[in-house]
């Protein structure tokens, strides 16, 4: 049997099992199993295709639910709507295979929240020998939900759940989504209780996407039940429904939380690529050939300007390189700015720049404060190796001192530059940063019909205005 | 095995187990208690208007690594349905009982070694099993034997009265508080998937 060929291949494994303990008697022909019988409210034909298994049947005719444990055929409760309003998008009767096994659909029933008069479809679906199962069907998502008898942990009924509940099963935790009452709205079919349109049930919800573990509870009994999201067309084709299915809107609470997974291998990605960088940036650090080319010291006059004053050649070796061209000037609440060019001795190619200096301080009702620094730094990249000269300019400003004040330029060769490392870092954040801003909206949505979302909604923006 | 002949048809009576006491002829539904070599009828039992389970008599499964054969059941109602007992005699001579009910499969055994605990059972009350843990029952129901075949430990005739406290533990253990007339028992076992029982020589379902 195990699992592969279930219910139909009774006949072999009959054969195989007379073995010698057991006399060899005829394998008993199945019995037909449907029953038919008069309504007890309109008289008309009712069929019920599983008695012994199933309780209670609506009548096609006139809606009512009918006990069928005793010939007396009980009226449970009648129906007051004339018209059904409600047609099952997959046809009673209709069998599929899902999760390898085959289930016929044999009950359907709305339900809907007491409070808020929401609905939903369920199906019931049914193998004599695996028992029971659920398609629960809203806003045209699926979830394939199964009965369990193990406990989880929960304090579900003691208390109204609070925000942030949850329910422990199989070392999982599952997330209070939804608390309330769900009553029976409209049913067809057969089912293993009596059904009454009308009765009602405490119902609490916890999620972990895909699952959802659910608690009912009658005046006897909790019920548990797990549940998991199901795509709608794996469904449509199981049970090769004709008719479309129901539009989809919205998130459902159990949406495979795709986004989510998306995200944790986004970052994963992302981190392992920054170590790498930042590897190769220290690498490079420490293997890049730094020395210093030129140190000119210069004077210069504040509020002043002062043009053309060309520096000593030197000579820049080996290969094409950066060159970093750094100033320093002792300003304080002053600045101090330079442009030139560096010159090629032999070919005249020029590499223009410019660059300032500024340092600022004082006290304010914060307290002191001070920004800028009294060093500049800035890089020329691809400079060929050759002999070179500065020519620049120098300009500054200072409110308080006109003394001379010396500064300096220093070139540099085959240092290491960190802009290149700075903004791949910075670019690569924005991956991540996109892919959580994707989730959030995702999540937000899948709990904007709970009202225990950890998101803020609209709802509660008003109530808190 | 033991072979009697039945005293009201003379068919054969197969007692697979030493602890069965009681049987129902397979031919003329007589009910029949066992001492010794000796059957005894007490009365008959009438047939199952609707009855569908997958298990018959001469079902075989497997329950941790053990074979079992189904030599006899109980069918139970209660006020809001059924399910069966089904007697089970293992390759080591143990028996034990398969709950069958719904979809949902338990493979129990009698528990000699503990007194039944006392009082009133409701569900959701924790009871302590001693060694054995701690159980919260999960319904409270009075029950009576609407269906009886094969061979039983004791005497199953229809509407023998008792009430079935269900208890479930850690993961898939569960328990069952008997309380009938003459003595009450516990059972201990577990929930089991269809599939993990392996079962042969199932009951051929119309159309499945």
């Amino acid at each position: 049997m195990a699992g592969k060929d279930e219910a139909g291949n009774n006949e072999a494994s009959n054969n195989e099992a007379s073995n010698n303990d057991v006399p060899k008697k005829e394998p008993k022909p199945a019995k037909p199993l449907a029953k038919m019988f008069a309504c007890t409210a309109c008289g008309a034909s009712v069929t019920i295709n599983y008695p012994g298994a199933s309780m209670s049947v609506v009548c096609k005719s006139c809606n009512s639910t009918i006990d069928v444990t005793s010939e007396a055929y009980r009226i449970l409760s009648t129906y007051v709507g004339k018209t059904s309003l409600f047609k099952p998008d997959i046809p009673l009767g209709s069998r599929g295979k899902l999760k390898g096994k085959e289930w016929e659909v044999i009950g359907f029933l709305v339900r809907e929240e007491t409070g808020s008069h929401y609905f939903w479809s369920e199906y019931l679906l049914f193998n004599p020998y695996y028992g029971y199962r659920w398609l629960v069907e809203d806003k045209g998502y699926w979830n394939f939900v199964t009965t369990i008898k193990r406990k989880p942990e929960a304090k579900t009924f003691t208390q109204v759940p609070s925000k942030g509940v949850v329910a422990k099963l199989d070392g999982k935790s599952y997330q209070i989504y939804n608390y309330g009452t769900a009553a029976v709205k409209y049913v067809l079919g057969e089912f293993y209780w009596r059904v009454v349109v009308g009765s009602s049930v405490l119902a609490a919800d916890y999620i972990d996407p895909p699952m959802m573990l659910s608690a009912e509870k009658d005046g006897f009994e909790i019920v548990w039940s797990l549940a998991e999201y199901m795509d709608a067309k794996e469904i449509h084709k199981a049970f090769k429904v004709a008719d479309r299915f129901p539009f989809q809107s919205g998130v459902p609470a159990t949406r495979p939380p795709t986004e989510l997974k998306e995200l944790s291998q986004i970052g994963a990605l992302c981190a392992i690529f920054c170590i790498f960088l930042t590897c190769a940036q220290f690498y490079f650090t420490a293997k890049a050939p730094q020395q210093t080319v030129l140190q000119y010291d210069g004077t210069f006059s504040p509020n002043n300007k002062k043009a053309d004053i060309t520096t000593p050649v030197f000579a820049m070796k080996d290969d094409t390189t950066n060159a970093v061209i750094t100033l320093r000037a002792p300003v304080s609440n002053s600045w101090f700015y330079v442009s030139g060019e560096l010159v090629n001795d032999a070919d005249g190619t020029t590499y223009p720049f410019e660059k300032s200096v500024e340092y600022y301080f004082g006290t304010d009702s914060d307290g002191s404060w001070s920004e800028g620094s009294d060093t500049a730094q800035l890089g020329v990249s691809s400079v060929p190796p050759g002999n070179y000269y500065l020519n620049i300019d120098t300009e500054s400003g200072d409110f308080r001192q006109s003394n001379a004040q010396q500064f300096s330029v220093t070139v540099g060769r085959g240092y290491p530059i960190y802009d290149n490392y700075w903004w791949i870092l910075s670019a690569l954040f924005v991956v991540p940063l996109y892919s959580f801003v994707a989730m959030q909206s995702v999540e937000a949505a899948r709990w904007s019909n709970s009202d225990y979302s950890p998101y803020p909604s609209a709802e509660s923006y008003s109530e808190s205005y | 095995m033991l072979t009697l002949s039945c005293p009201s048809c003379g068919a054969n009576v197969n007692f697979q187990s030493k602890v069965s006491v009681f049987a129902v002829c397979s031919y003329c539904k007589a009910s029949l208690v066992r001492q010794g070599m000796d059957l005894d009828k007490i009365g008959e039992v009438a047939e199952l208007v609707d009855d569908l389970t997958p298990i018959q008599i001469g079902t075989t499964g497997m329950y941790k690594g053990q074979k079992f054969e189904v030599v006899g059941r109980m069918k139970l109602g209660y006020d809001d349905g059924y399910w069966n007992e089904w007697f089970t005699y293992f390759a080591d001579e143990k028996i034990g009982w398969l709950a069958e009910a719904q979809g949902f499969y338990a493979v129990c055994f009698p528990c000699f070694d503990m007194v039944p605990p006392v009082g009133s059972f409701h569900p959701g009350k924790a009871v302590d099993f001693g060694r054995y843990g701690i159980y919260e029952v999960d319904d409270v129901r009075k029950v009576k034997c609407l269906f009886s075949e094969g061979e039983l430990p004791f005497n199953a005739l229809q509407g023998r009265k008792s009430e079935s406290i269900d208890l479930s533990g850690f993961e898939d253990e569960m328990a069952t508080i008997e309380i009938a007339e003459k003595e009450n028992r516990v059972f201990l076992g577990s929930y089991v998937d269809f599939d993990d029982l392996q079962f042969k020589n199932l009951r051929p379902i119309d159309g499945w």
